[in-house]
């Protein structure tokens, strides 16, 4: 294993992404128009009220940067790449290297993630902030949590998006898999509408499942909206929850890698 | 082939079936496809065996559809024999794939392997990183690769500014990079032009004299063959045709020699015992001199004078017939086949 080898595509990564500088300008006016789409639309729903169930509307002006731009639930772009390189049979490049497939796109995005960090969230939470305000993190604490989170939350999305998209060994393409996770997502991810906000039977199974940890619950904990206990006690559910998809994902890809169909010659 | 006989790769009965869910025509065909889930088995390679000693430079040679993909990508390691035995460098390729990946180089014609978006510099970089290669090792290579491979001029340019020719020198550099004992490559001069071909045909066959890479390489161009391998595995349908010599091979079919005679008139229908006429032009007249034993002089015997003959053209047969006659025939030639 040349280790050395995994951080190499990080950086490589990354600068594949400068090559096409229009990408960046129309991302970032993309998820502005998004972003204050959903804002406008808390905005009405809100209609003058203080608060809803306890959540104030800078909350959730707040909320949607983090759950958002911040957190990227949308593993759409992720799943086509690995989906087509399967299907096209070009994954058998990285194969032929002396290299963990699922390692080296884990450093890949890792790249990819960085470059839309930098030059699309932090313009838009830069334009949101000035425009409409953004909230520090509840407390200090919540804050230093909310990292945590965020670290938590990263490898979720990506074990998520790793593991269906391997799926494509078995079916050759990645499209319905696509659609399949982006419904649940949008839903299950907490991203467009938080838990408190949902039928409590449903927030309950919601809350339980590993997709919570992707937007949910790092914006509750920076808005404090999780006491500081059962901030650290739902850290350790999602580090299980992390550790159980880690563990299905190794053995996933050890199957994926014997049934290899090279399509196209 | 090389004095080190010591084989670094042996196939022994190794065959790759692959299961295809059955489809249907048309639109119903495609709906009764979505419930039905019968299997076609393809026998994409069956039952081949051979050895290839360290040094060597092998052409596997076969039609579209004949398995050579199938068999070189289970040779690197990311297909799985369905049957048989397969030791690369001493080890199951499958089994050990990084392993095997780390001692070996692969170029496929039809697949980049290059970042199309970034300069190809970066790409070597990455590469220099992923086989953990010493700098100094890594710069004299570079070296010796962009000036074989002349490419000086463009190791700057994003790989998607590059024409085909440039790219594939580079996807060959690339993956020399980290001196593999094994470069695979599969039909690396598809698509390029005939000087661009040549420069890819001189390269390999110097870099298989002068570093001793042992070399196997799939196409369908015979002049690929002809001009890097002394050595030629012919497959159809997944089997073993021929394994041997090329020169053995067009021994054995016979020397089909060609003969062109030119008058300066038509001197009319001229049949000869000694040669057969295949074509006839009027002035230009071609034979097909079948036995060995028969020489030019022959059959200007026999011709005789008179007829006003201004030009005699005699051609060896290429191996592209040779191999035609071949295939053609299919014959179970004693001592051709294997």
């Amino acid at each position: 294993m040349k280790l050395g080898a995994y951080p190499a595509f990080t950086a490589t990564a990354f600068q594949a992404r400068l090559a096409y500088r229009n990408q960046v300008w129309s991302s970032v006016f993309g998820e502005l128009v998004a972003t204050f789409a959903f804002i406008a639309v808390w905005t009405a729903a809100f209609a003058d009220r203080g608060s809803v169930d306890g959540v104030s509307l800078p909350e959730m002006v707040t909320y949607v940067l983090i759950a958002g731009p911040l957190l990227q639930w949308n593993t759409t772009p992720f799943i086509r790449e690995v989906g087509d390189a399967i299907r096209t049979g070009n994954v058998t490049a990285y194969l032929l290297k002396p290299l963990h497939y699922p390692g080296l796109l884990l450093f890949n995005q890792l790249g990819n993630n960085a470059f839309e960090q930098v030059t699309i969230t932090l313009p838009v939470a830069i334009v949101v902030a000035l425009s409409v305000g953004l909230l520090p993190p509840a407390s200090f604490a919540h804050g230093a949590l909310f990292l945590a989170y965020w670290a938590v939350s990263w490898s979720m999305l990506f074990l998520i998006a790793t593991v269906v998209s391997l799926l494509a060994f078995w079916v050759l393409t990645a499209f319905a898999l696509d659609w399949f996770l982006r419904g649940i997502m949008a839903v299950a991810s907490g991203a467009i509408m938080p838990f408190w906000f949902m039928p409590a039977p449903l927030a309950t199974i919601l809350g339980n499942l590993p997709f919570a940890w992707v937007s949910y619950y790092p914006s509750a904990v920076y808005l404090g909206k999780l006491d500081i206990p059962a901030a650290f006690l739902h850290l350790a559910l999602g580090l299980a929850w992390l550790a159980a998809l880690g563990g299905f994902l190794a053995w996933l890809w050890s199957r994926a890698s014997r049934r290899l169909v090279v399509q196209g010659g | 082939m090389g004095v080190m006989m010591t084989a670094i790769i042996a196939a022994s009965g190794v065959s790759k079936t692959f299961h295809q869910p059955k489809r249907f025509a048309g639109l119903r065909g495609a709906l009764k496809g979505l419930f039905n889930r019968d299997y076609t088995e393809i026998h994409a390679v069956t039952d081949i065996s051979f050895t290839i000693a360290a040094g060597e430079a092998v052409g596997y040679l076969g039609p579209n559809g004949a398995g050579k993909s199938t068999m070189i990508k289970m040779m690197t390691g990311i297909l799985v024999p369905s049957g048989g035995a397969l030791s690369v460098l001493g080890r199951a390729p499958h089994s050990h794939r990084m392993i095997n990946a780390a001692e070996i180089g692969v170029v496929f014609g039809q697949r980049s392997q290059l970042w199309w978006d970034l300069p190809v510099r970066d790409s070597f970089e990455l590469n220099r990183h992923i086989y953990d290669i010493p700098a100094a090792r890594y710069a004299e290579n570079l070296a010796y690769l962009s000036d074989m491979l002349a490419m000086v001029g463009y190791l700057d340019r994003p790989v998607r500014q590059l024409s085909l020719g440039q790219r594939m020198r580079a996807e060959i550099a690339m993956a020399l990079l980290h001196d593999p004992k094994i470069l695979f490559l599969d039909e690396p001069t598809i698509g390029l032009d005939v000087v661009a071909k040549d420069a890819v045909r001189k390269f390999l066959s110097k870099l298989n004299r002068e570093r001793g890479t042992t070399i196997i390489l799939t196409t369908h161009d015979l002049q690929d063959i002809e001009e890097i391998c002394p050595r030629l595995i012919m497959v159809d349908e997944g089997k073993l045709l021929f394994d041997g010599e090329v020169t053995r091979l067009r021994a054995a079919l016979g020397s089909r020699r060609r003969l062109t005679l030119t008058f300066g008139t038509d001197p009319g229908t001229i049949t000869l015992t000694t040669a057969t006429l295949t074509a006839d032009e009027g002035a230009a007249k071609h034979y097909l001199l079948e036995r060995e034993d028969i020489s030019l002089l022959d059959v200007l015997g026999e011709l005789g004078r008179g007829h006003g003959l201004k030009d005699i053209k005699l051609e060896e047969p290429d191996i592209e017939e040779v191999i035609r006659t071949f295939y053609q025939t299919k014959p179970t030639l004693a001592g051709v086949s294997p």
